[in-house]
C-alpha cells in the first residue's frame, strides 16, 4: 500500500466522519451526545418523517430552491443569449456583474442584501429569501449556460432565421434543444446551492418564517434533540440520491469540472 | 422598424438579469453608504471605531489567520489524494464519490455532526477516555481549534475537486517525456506534474481564502464565544445588536481582507495558466 493510499483514505474517512456520526444519532436510544452508544430505534425517523412542522419547512425549503433555481437559469439564458449575440462591447463588464456575488466573502454579501429585502419590508417572509437566493445562485447559472452558448455555433441559427423562421421559433427550436446540457446543469447547482443556503438565509428569517438549513441551525443551538440527527440522516440520504441520479446520466465527471 | 422589434428583444433577454442585478447593486451600494455615514453625515467615524479598538483589531487578524491556515491545510492535505485519485486510484468513481456526498450535504448537518464528534461528552473524547488515554475531556470544540477542523472539512473538497480537474485535463505524455529523458520519478513530479498542476492548488486556495473569510455558521456553531471572527462579528451587529452601518463598515474591511489576497493570487494564477498554455501548444 503507498503512502499517498493510506493517506487518501484517511482523508475519506476524515471527509465521511461527521455523516456516519449524524447516522448514530438518529438510531441510538439514548440520543447522541453519549459515547459508547447503547441500543438501536427507529424512533427519532418516526418522529421526523410524522412531524408536520419539519415536513413543512421541508417542502418550503424545496420550493424555494426549484424556484430559485428556475428564476436564476431562465435569467441566465436572456443575459447569456445576449451577451454572446448581441454585444459588441463591455462582454467582460456583464459578465462581471453577474458573476459578482462569487467574489464576495458571504458574510459581506448577505449584509447587502439583507439591506435590500429590509428595504423592501420583506424580512422574515418566502418572497424576501426567494430575492435573496436568486441573487446568490445566479453566478452558478450563468456560468454553465454561457459555456453551452460559447460551444454553439451561431451559423444554424442564422440558417435557421434565413430560412424564415421567427425569432422565438428559432430559439425554441434550435437554440434551446442544444442549450438543454448547460440548463440541466444550471438548474441542478442552483437547487442545491438555494436548498442547503444559510450564510445569507440567517439575516432574513423571522419567527413566522424559515428554511430547513435555519431551523436544524436554530434547534442545534438551542435545544439538541436526537430528532434533529434524524433529519440531518434524512438529508444525507436524499444527498447522496441525487448523486447518483446525476452520475447515471451524466457521469460524476459532472461534479469535477461542470463546464465540459 | 426591425431594429426597434430587435431593441426590444434585447430588452426583454435582460429584464430579468437586470432586475437581479439592480438587487444586488442596490445592496451593495447601501453597505458601502451607509459603512461612510454616522448619523446620516458622512464621516469615518465607523472606521476610526474599528481601528482603534484592540477587540475589533484582534477580530480582524483572527478572520485572517483562519483564512489562511485554513487554505493552507487544504492545500496540503488535498494534494496528494488529487494525486492519488489521479494517477494510481482504480476505482477513480467510487473515491470521487465519496469527495461529492460531503461536499453536497448541507453546511449545518455537516457542522453539526462534528459538534457531537468534537464535545466533552462526544465519541472522539468518549473513545480517548474509554481507551485510557486521557482522564479530563480535551477542549476540542468552542475554540478555534475546533472551527479550523470544520472549516477545513465543509472547503476541503473544493480544493480537492479543484486540483482534481487540473490533473484530469493534464496530457500524461509531458510526465512520459521527463521520465524518458531519465528524469526520475522525484524529479519529474518535482519539475514537471507539481508546477503544472500549481494553477489548480492556486485557483483551490482563492475559493477556501474566500469562502473561509466570510464563514458565518461554522465559527458560530464551534468556536467559542471570545473566538469572533468578522463574519460572526457582522451576523452579531445585524441581528442581536440592529447596528447595520457597524455591520456596513466590517462587511467593507472583510470584503478588501479577501480581495487583497485573491485578487493577486489570481494574477499569478492567470499568468502560470498562460505560460502553461504556451508550452503546451
Amino acid at each position: 500500500m503507498s503512502a499517498t493510499r493510506i493517506w487518501s483514505l484517511l482523508l475519506m474517512a476524515f471527509l465521511s466522519a461527521p455523516l456516519v456520526i449524524i447516522f448514530g444519532s438518529a438510531v441510538s436510544r439514548t440520543g447522541y451526545m453519549s459515547f459508547p452508544p447503547s441500543s438501536f430505534t427507529l424512533r427519532w425517523i418516526l418522529e421526523f418523517l410524522t412531524s408536520a412542522e419539519w415536513l413543512g419547512v421541508l417542502g418550503i425549503s424545496l420550493v424555494l430552491a426549484i424556484l430559485a433555481a428556475l428564476a436564476s437559469t431562465i435569467a441566465s439564458v436572456g443575459a447569456g443569449l445576449y451577451v454572446t449575440r448581441r454585444l459588441r462591447w463591455g462582454k467582460g463588464a456583464v459578465e462581471l456583474a453577474i458573476l459578482l456575488p462569487l467574489i464576495f466573502p458571504h458574510a459581506a454579501l448577505a449584509v447587502a442584501i439583507f439591506s435590500v429585502v429590509r428595504e423592501l419590508n420583506l424580512i422574515g417572509t418566502f418572497a424576501g429569501i426567494l430575492i435573496a437566493h436568486v441573487i446568490v445562485t445566479l453566478p452558478f447559472a450563468y456560468r454553465p449556460i454561457s459555456t453551452s452558448l460559447s460551444k454553439l455555433d451561431p451559423s444554424i441559427e442564422e440558417a435557421a432565421m434565413s430560412l424564415r423562421a421567427p425569432p422565438w421559433t428559432t430559439f425554441r427550436k434550435v437554440t434551446l434543444p442544444r442549450l438543454r446540457p448547460g440548463i440541466v446543469t444550471a438548474m441542478l447547482f442552483s437547487t442545491i446551492i438555494s436548498f442547503d443556503e444559510l450564510s445569507v438565509t440567517m439575516f432574513l428569517v423571522g419567527p413566522n418564517f424559515t428554511t430547513l438549513p435555519a431551523k436544524i441551525f436554530s434547534e442545534v443551538q438551542d435545544n439538541a434533540s436526537p430528532l434533529v440527527a434524524a433529519v440531518a440522516s434524512f438529508l444525507v440520504i436524499a444527498t447522496a440520491m441525487v448523486i447518483l441520479v446525476v452520475k447515471k446520466f451524466f457521469g460524476l465527471q459532472f461534479f469535477v469540472d461542470p463546464e465540459h | 422598424m426591425r431594429d426597434r422589434s430587435k431593441g426590444m428583444r434585447s430588452l426583454v433577454i435582460m429584464l430579468p438579469v437586470g432586475l437581479i442585478l439592480l438587487g444586488l447593486f442596490w445592496g451593495l451600494v447601501n453597505v458601502v453608504v451607509g459603512s461612510f455615514m454616522s448619523n446620516d453625515v458622512p464621516s469615518l467615524t465607523l472606521y476610526a471605531d474599528f481601528f482603534s479598538r484592540a477587540s475589533s483589531l484582534e477580530t480582524l487578524w483572527r478572520t485572517i489567520w483562519m483564512a489562511l491556515l485554513t487554505a493552507g491545510i487544504c492545500a496540503i492535505i488535498a494534494y496528494p489524494v488529487a494525486y492519488f485519485i489521479a494517477r494510481h486510484a482504480k476505482r477513480r468513481d467510487l473515491w470521487v464519490f465519496f469527495i461529492i456526498l460531503p461536499w453536497l450535504v448541507s453546511l449545518v448537518v455537516r457542522t453539526f455532526g462534528w459538534i457531537v464528534l468534537l464535545g466533552n461528552s462526544g465519541i472522539v473524547n468518549g473513545m480517548l477516555r474509554s481507551s485510557g488515554l486521557i482522564d479530563a475531556p480535551l477542549p476540542l470544540m468552542f475554540n478555534m481549534g475546533g472551527v479550523i477542523t470544520g472549516l477545513v472539512h465543509v472547503l476541503c473538497p473544493f480544493m480537492l475537486l479543484s486540483i482534481l480537474s487540473v490533473f484530469f485535463h493534464l496530457d500524461k505524455s509531458l510526465e512520459e517525456a521527463s521520465m524518458s529523458l531519465r528524469a526520475g520519478p522525484l524529479l519529474t513530479f518535482w519539475k514537471v506534474t507539481l508546477p503544472l498542476t500549481m494553477p489548480g492548488v492556486m485557483s483551490g486556495f482563492i475559493i477556501v481564502y474566500l469562502v473561509a473569510t466570510g464563514a458565518i455558521v461554522t465559527p458560530l456553531m464551534l468556536g467559542g464565544i471570545r473566538d469572533a471572527v468578522l463574519g460572526t462579528r457582522i451576523y452579531h451587529e445585524v441581528t442581536n445588536m440592529f447596528n447595520f452601518p457597524a455591520a456596513s463598515s466590517m462587511a467593507v474591511i472583510l470584503s478588501l481582507v479577501a480581495f487583497a489576497v485573491v485578487l493577486p493570487l489570481q494574477w499569478i494564477e492567470r499568468y502560470i495558466s498562460r505560460n502553461i498554455h504556451k508550452i503546451e501548444t
